[in-house]
């Protein structure tokens, strides 16, 4: 038996049989947005359904897509116009199986379908999109959405797949039973987009009429809990109801009720209730979630037909290779070996003719400016500096490919999988695993990332050591410290990509070493209990990739147009001045005597132990704003000593430096103990400001400067120290 | 005449191929709701595709990875070879 306690239905007069408190204040049958005001929608569904791609097709945005679950993390605001040409608000929410959040990521999806976000205005209206291929579980949070009271869109999105495997869903029969415009389509297509723009265009829209009784052991409570909430917290009706229900399957309330306590009322109301079940054995939160899904259930019986009974997939079939215990390894191996092999060979002519066009615009400078301060700040400082940089865009493109082609084919969270039982050697999950793997590519979305992750202490865990996997800003250092100590073309790319390996490799194993450690001291917590969705494999989307490509591309020559070229004016202008007093002392003398050249030799009792001299100091000191700063410093620093007439590339200048005694400075094991120091240290201005908004204090990126340039210190220490006992 | 007792176990120890019937969950109370929302509740039915220390099923369509100790908090009765 159930009882009378139902989401808004109005029915004819727009007041049905809510409860009286709420029928005087009640919505009319058909809501319209107010009209002076741009309307707002919010977009939801659960992850990875397809709402960003959508998105993006309605705003013109290009927001991030992929094929795994928690590409969007944050809220993003777009605007669309209606047929009428009129604006209306888009917010893409993060994905969500329920508003019962139980990580950072859903709940800003909660907070703002809730209105409690002060930042971002309450949506008027909202468009659930559906995963087609899994209606029942798709349902459950638009159920929970219909409690909201508030006009609803929903897309059946992926109806391709779904008929792929061999579900029919008859989707006016849905719209009927739901009382809401249903709008079948494919948004990776475009299809369907022109009628949600459509649907989204009527000045009104119908509120859900979809009938669901509580259970009766339940519904009391919830008109009790409702009361209070809206009499005694303040909150809106409609809004008080959803939140009772979500108050009565979270046992956490704390969670739901955010920043904003409960009343003394409404907890006590609470606390009475759940000791009352308590003492009848009832389980109320799994009462309510199966009450919602028998009512989904029958409505999914009624509305979708199976033509075939489905046998294993594609995705079955590839999942059997990829997730296999031994396949499975040797073909994660295998694309990271091909990934590093790619970039020492299909980089090398684009960086070749980089690498001419910087030298012939040195030249042509140098052959069309009178020598002098000016036309060294641009051979010097700007070409030298920013040419440095730029020629290892392609690589970094290159990166950033395999990284698009892991993400939009569905292989992340394969990835995840495979990489769980490492992973909970350390007290992690594989979840952990996709931000670590993001962060290969910048640590900064990979700390994102980690929103996904439910357990504070696993999320706080991973964001500490995410950060030391090799990401795009370190490429560069190596492959410079490469080049300087392997020279000539003639050795063997697979030997260049060995050792980049070994330094992935190195980050990789540090961040599993920290992690496990963290766990066991500073952070330690029960073993974390891994659910993760994997999504079917979908064929690459190449436009997306390249679109991604480009962006970052413009992100990173930006970089290098602004930041970069501003530290290489600065730094030349160190390395430069003040003059020697002697015009004729050679480029050696004159940096030592410079601005740069004291400073250096500050601290050079400090790295010296590791094997670097003051001019190495400067580059780690000036990476400390971004890693790639130091190759851009090194070019700065070389070309300065080189003189006038040297456009050699800069490893050129590295390999012919020398200590005060003669013997080489960038000797292999250096060159080595470099890289080693930039896999631990943390030189990234950007992370750590990250980080301090995701922990929300300064204590972790404080802490995290501290274990990662530490630790980057005592190893480098080791090394150069075990590598000279040993005659390096 | 009794029926032999369907087996029950941890969905850790369905073997790959087969399918049960989720019984019981046994771990925290937020683990058990967020199953229980993702449509992996009491009386699901569920497919193991593989693995033994992390686990790949099959539940309502969807393929669903759990590690070792979430699998070990879903209980299943086996259910005969025939039953998808």
């Amino acid at each position: 038996m159930a009882a009378n306690v139902r989401p808004p239905d109005p029915g004819a007069d727009g007041r049905g049989d809510l409860p009286p408190h709420i029928a005087a204040a009640s919505l009319p049958r058909r809501a319209s947005p107010a009209s002076e005001r741009t309307p707002v929608y919010a977009m939801v569904g659960n992850p990875n359904c397809g709402k960003t791609t959508l998105f993006n097709a309605l705003t013109g945005l290009r927001q991030k897509v992929g094929n795994y679950p928690g590409v969007t993390v944050e809220k993003k605001i777009g605007e669309a116009y209606s047929q009428h040409g009129r604006p209306m608000k888009i917010i893409d929410l993060p994905g969500a199986y329920s508003l019962a959040a139980r990580s950072p990521d859903e709940a800003v999806t909660r907070d703002v379908l809730l209105g409690r976000r002060a930042d971002t205005p309450q949506p008027d209206r909202v468009i659930c999109v559906l995963d087609a291929t899994n209606l029942e579980r798709s349902l459950y949070f638009v159920h929970q959405i219909f409690d909201l009271g508030r006009p609803v869109i929903v897309v059946l999105n992926m109806m391709d797949l779904a008929q792929r495997a061999g579900i029919e869903i008859d989707a006016r029969e849905l719209e009927a039973r739901l009382g809401v415009p249903v709008i079948a389509g494919e948004a990776v297509h475009g299809r369907g987009v022109v009628e949600l723009r459509l649907a989204m265009s009527r000045a009104e829209l119908p509120l859900p009429r979809h009938r669901w009784d509580v259970p009766a052991p339940i519904a009391p409570a919830v008109a009790e809990l409702q009361a209070s909430l809206s009499e005694g917290d303040g909150r809106p009706p409609l809004v008080a109801r959803a939140e009772a229900l979500l108050l009565l399957t979270d046992f956490d309330t704390v969670r739901v009720a955010g920043s904003t306590p409960l009343s003394a009322r409404t907890t006590g109301i609470l606390d009475a209730w759940r000791q009352r079940w308590a003492g009848q054995g009832t389980d109320w939160s799994g009462t309510l979630i199966k009450s919602r899904y028998d009512s989904i259930h029958r409505l999914c019986h009624d509305v979708t037909r199976r033509t075939r009974t489905q046998g294993p997939s594609l995705s079955d079939r590839v999942d059997a290779i990829l997730i296999h215990s031994v396949w499975g390894w040797l073909v994660f191996a295998t694309i990271m070996a091909l990934l590093f092999f790619s970039i020492f060979t299909l980089a090398e002519y684009p960086m070749n003719w980089i690498d001419s066009q910087v030298a012939a615009l040195g030249d042509w400078v140098k052959s069309t400016m009178s020598a002098g301060d000016l036309r060294d700040l641009f051979t010097d400082g700007v070409i030298a500096g920013v040419g440095g940089i730029v020629v290892f865009l392609p690589q970094i493109l290159i990166l950033f490919f395999f990284v698009g082609l892991l993400e939009s084919t569905g292989y992340m969270a394969r990835a995840a999988f495979l990489m769980d039982r490492p992973m909970s050697r350390v007290g992690l999950h594989g979840k952990s695993f996709i931000p670590l793997l993001g962060s290969y590519a910048c640590a900064i979305p990979g700390i994102m990332a980690t929103r996904t992750i439910e357990d504070a202490k696993d999320r706080l865990v991973t964001i500490l050591v995410a950060p030391l996997m090799s990401c795009s800003a370190r490429l560069p250092v190596y492959l410079l410290m490469i080049a300087t100590l392997l020279p000539g073309d003639a050795l063997p790319a697979g030997t260049k990509a060995g050792i980049m390996l070994l330094m992935y490799f190195l980050g990789t194993a540090g961040a599993f070493g920290f992690a496990w450690l963290f766990k066991r001291t500073l952070l330690r917590s029960s073993p974390p209990l891994m659910i993760l969705e994997l999504p079917p494999y979908q064929p690459p989307r190449f436009k997306d990739i390249l679109r991604h490509m480009v962006e970052r591309a413009w992100l990173f020559l930006k970089n290098a147009g602004t930041i970069i070229l501003a530290i290489s004016i600065v730094l030349w202008f160190l390395t430069t001045y003040p003059k020697h007093p002697d015009p004729a002392a050679s480029p050696d003398v004159q940096i030592a005597h410079s601005f740069a050249g004291q400073a250096g030799k500050v601290i050079e009792p400090l790295i010296k132990p590791l094997g670097f001299d003051w001019r190495i100091g400067i580059g780690l000191i000036t990476s400390f704003a971004a890693r790639e700063v130091f190759v851009s410093s090194m070019g700065v620093i070389f070309g300065v000593q080189a003189g006038d007439d040297n456009t050699a590339p800069i490893r050129d200048a590295m390999r012919a430096a020398v200590w005060p005694d003669g013997a080489p400075l960038f000797t292999p094991l250096v060159c080595l103990v470099l890289m080693v120091y930039y896999v631990f240290a943390m030189q990234c201005m950007s992370t750590i400001a990250i980080v301090k908004r995701e922990t929300n204090s300064w204590r972790w990126p404080l802490f995290q400067i501290a274990y990662m340039t530490g630790t980057a210190w005592l190893v480098c220490f080791a090394a150069y120290q075990a590598g000279r006992a040993l005659g390096f | 005449m009794s029926s032999a007792p369907i087996p029950l176990s941890p969905l850790c120890q369905l073997p790959a191929g087969r399918t049960g019937r989720v019984t019981r969950l046994t771990g925290d109370e937020g683990f058990c709701q967020r199953i229980r929302e993702m449509g992996f509740g009491e009386a699901a039915l569920v497919t193991k595709i593989s693995g033994s220390s992390t686990s790949l099923c099959l539940v309502n369509g969807m393929r669903i990875a759990l590690n070792h100790g979430a699998a070990m908090s879903i209980l299943v009765e086996h259910l005969p070879a025939a039953a998808r």
